[in-house]
């Protein structure tokens, strides 16, 4: 599941709860928000968009009582996807732009953004064809294979060792965020800044989509982002080879790396394209500066005192 | 002369061509010993009192086993160093002929095997106190100078890439494992990942070539490249017939495309027929990435990779040139 995907999940939650028992829906905030981001720690997107969802809730039970704005807890929520629906819309389109013919793209993972920006490439009569990484763990890159292939567009599964070996055929790199640091730095899928590093030595460019709801506003106040490292042997282990390692072996598989600023060309937003080092001007230009950002303890807080 | 029919060929000569092909014999140096092993069985086996059928027979067995697998290079040096034993004699017999045959396969398996015990030795050496390692695919060379360096009490641990497509880490997490070593298995796209933690990589070689570029199983430049980011030292484990003569008279290296079904299942193919499932199974490694290569006759830096071929292949091009194989090659190339 994508980032931002994951946060839809967690807003869809809160829809439901606020249709289910309307009373107690205060009180569910409390303990089920905190619960959900920690759950998935990299996600910046599942931080802003229930920072909005918050800010906007409080603003609402505050000027019309809250039993209005647990009414209203659909509409907010509504609201919030459309905003990023159109954001994701705008970097597609951005981004597609830097398609030209010829191109031989190179992605890694799932991302619906980097899908549609193909799309949108494809159908303004652009030709071109994708490599993409099989992306493990997980796999999501043959899910993305077939949908980018069932669009029409040439498409070539590669295993993930062999994208240093494709990469001087390849004219430029595009992969979506999870999250986007103060400093420029990208947080996305493990296997991104290897490919990013084969991109540099090779000097093919490389595009990150990426709205201004990726960004990480509390990393401009030092917070590291965290990632997920799982253990589970069955992700790398085939079923019928896991008996004769089972206990002899420790498995790490991280789910997330960090790509350096330097090695990025562009960080496609709905605002338009920046170097990573700009996201900082960005940050201001959106939320001010420095950006004036509650936390989410600060808001649950506010929930309990309404 | 008979003429050379493969199916009158021992069974056994049929078998080891067949498993280097399917890659149940796998792993340069067991290619190239299984090589030499089903030259001297076929020689063995051989009827007939004739020397010269008896040689041109050989011959052919020789382009019949090496043709098995077209990029493995450690096979047709097995091969070349048994027929040159066997070409440069001028056996009376062909009771004669047949034991050079014999004995210079067993004196080629024998240097084999001793090749991996001195590499391990070498190797060690390089390795420090609490040293993390990282490695790459399966290579009995590379895991010898690990177990040696871990015998020595040297290894902190050992990061073990899964090498997809076929998953030949495990076999390499496991051999580490048995001897003790505390091993991490983790995926191919972690490598940059994991790599500030490791203080030194560890990898075998397929085949190298002249400039010191070495051919390894796909993914090992992505390390490589990753391990000079971070300035972690890289070492190949290489036996020295592992390097490629045909290199030094420019041929380039040819990297095997195997089946996508290597990569994903039948029915996945079937629903996704737009797809294209490229697997390269080999990738070059430039040796301005590699610290070391640690052969059985010393440790080199790759660009003294030529030093090596000229030991070991004779002096000079034309020497090269007039080698069988290298002969062989030029006919190919004619048509």
């Amino acid at each position: 599941m994508g980032s931002t995907e994951a946060a839809y999940h967690v807003l869809n939650i809160l829809r439901e709860a606020a249709g289910k028992c309307s009373e107690g829906f205060p009180h569910f905030i409390q303990i089920a928000i905190p619960l959900m981001i920690q759950a998935r720690p990299t996600s910046i997107v599942m931080v802003n968009l229930t920072r909005n969802f918050l800010e906007e809730f409080i603003r609402l039970a505050k000027e019309r009582g809250v039993d209005e704005a647990v009414g209203n807890v659909p509409k907010i929520i509504s609201g919030i996807i459309e905003r990023v629906e159109m954001v994701k819309e705008c970097v597609a389109t951005l981004g597609s732009r830097r398609i030209t013919d010829g191109d031989v793209v190179l992605t890694h993972s799932y991302s619906s953004t980097i899908l549609e920006l193909f799309k949108k490439a494809y159908d303004r009569g652009i030709k071109f064809s994708v490599y993409i990484t099989e992306s493990r763990p997980i796999g999501e890159g043959k899910i993305a294979a077939a949908k980018i292939s069932k669009l029409g567009i040439d498409t070539t599964l590669i295993v993930d060792s062999a994208v240093r070996f494709v990469m001087k055929r390849i004219s430029k790199v595009f992969v979506s965020a999870d999250a986007v640091a103060a400093n420029g730095a990208v947080v996305n899928k493990v296997g991104t800044s290897a490919i990013a590093l084969a991109a540099k030595e090779a000097r093919v460019r490389l595009y990150v989509t990426a709205g201004t709801y990726k960004m990480g506003l509390e990393t401009v106040f030092g917070e590291l982002i965290e990632g997920v490292v799982l253990s589970d042997a069955n992700l790398i282990i085939p079923k019928d080879r896991i008996s004769e390692l089972a206990g002899k072996v420790l498995v790490r598989a991280p789910l997330f790396d960090v790509t350096p600023p330097e090695y990025i060309d562009a960080i496609i937003t709905e605002v338009g394209l920046i170097a990573p080092q700009a996201v900082p001007l960005l940050i201001k230009e959106v939320y001010g500066w420095p950006p004036k950002v509650p936390s989410i303890e600060s808001l649950i807080s506010e929930v309990r005192s309404l | 002369m008979t003429e050379f029919n493969i199916n009158t060929l021992p069974r056994e000569v049929r078998k080891i061509r067949e498993d280097i092909r399917t890659m149940i014999i796998r792993g340069a140096g067991r290619i190239a010993r299984a090589g030499a092993k089903a030259l001297a069985i076929a020689a063995e086996e051989y009827r007939g009192n004739n020397v010269e059928d008896f040689i041109s027979y050989m011959k052919e067995v020789a382009e019949y086993v090496k043709s098995a697998r077209p990029t493995a290079v450690s096979l047709p040096n097995a091969i070349s160093y048994v027929m040159t034993r066997l070409l440069r004699a001028s056996p009376g017999s062909v009771e004669e002929a047949k034991q050079i045959v014999v004995s210079a396969a067993e004196e080629f398996i024998e240097y084999s095997k001793n090749a991996v015990k001195v590499i391990a030795e070498l190797g060690a050496k390089r390795i420090e106190n609490g040293d993390v390692i990282m490695t790459h695919c399966h290579s009995t060379a590379a895991v010898s100078v690990i177990v040696e360096a871990h015998n020595q009490g040297k290894v902190s641990k050992v990061y073990v890439k899964e090498t997809r497509p076929k998953m030949q880490g495990l076999i390499t997490a496991k051999a580490l494992a048995d001897a003790g070593l505390d091993v991490i298995l983790i995926p191919d796209s972690s490598v940059r990942y994991f790599m500030k933690r490791v203080n030194k990589v560890v990898v075998g070689a397929d085949t190298i070539a002249a400039n010191g570029a070495v051919i390894n199983k796909i993914g090992t430049s992505l390390v490589a490249l990753a391990a000079k980011e971070a300035r972690v030292r890289l070492y190949v484990a290489a036996e020295t017939y592992k390097f490629s003569p045909q290199t030094v008279i420019g041929e380039l290296v040819p990297i095997e495309v195997r089946d996508p079904r290597e990569i994903v299942e039948d029915e996945w193919l079937k629903a996704n027929p737009q797809v294209k499932v490229y697997n390269p199974v080999f990738d070059v490694t430039p040796p301005e990435y590699i610290d070391a290569i640690i052969t059985e006759k010393g440790i080199i830096p790759p660009q003294a990779a030529i030093l090596i071929l000229m030991e070991e292949y004779g002096l000079s091009i034309s020497d090269v040139l007039s080698r069988e194989q290298v002969e062989f090659k030029y006919e190919e190339l004619r048509e």
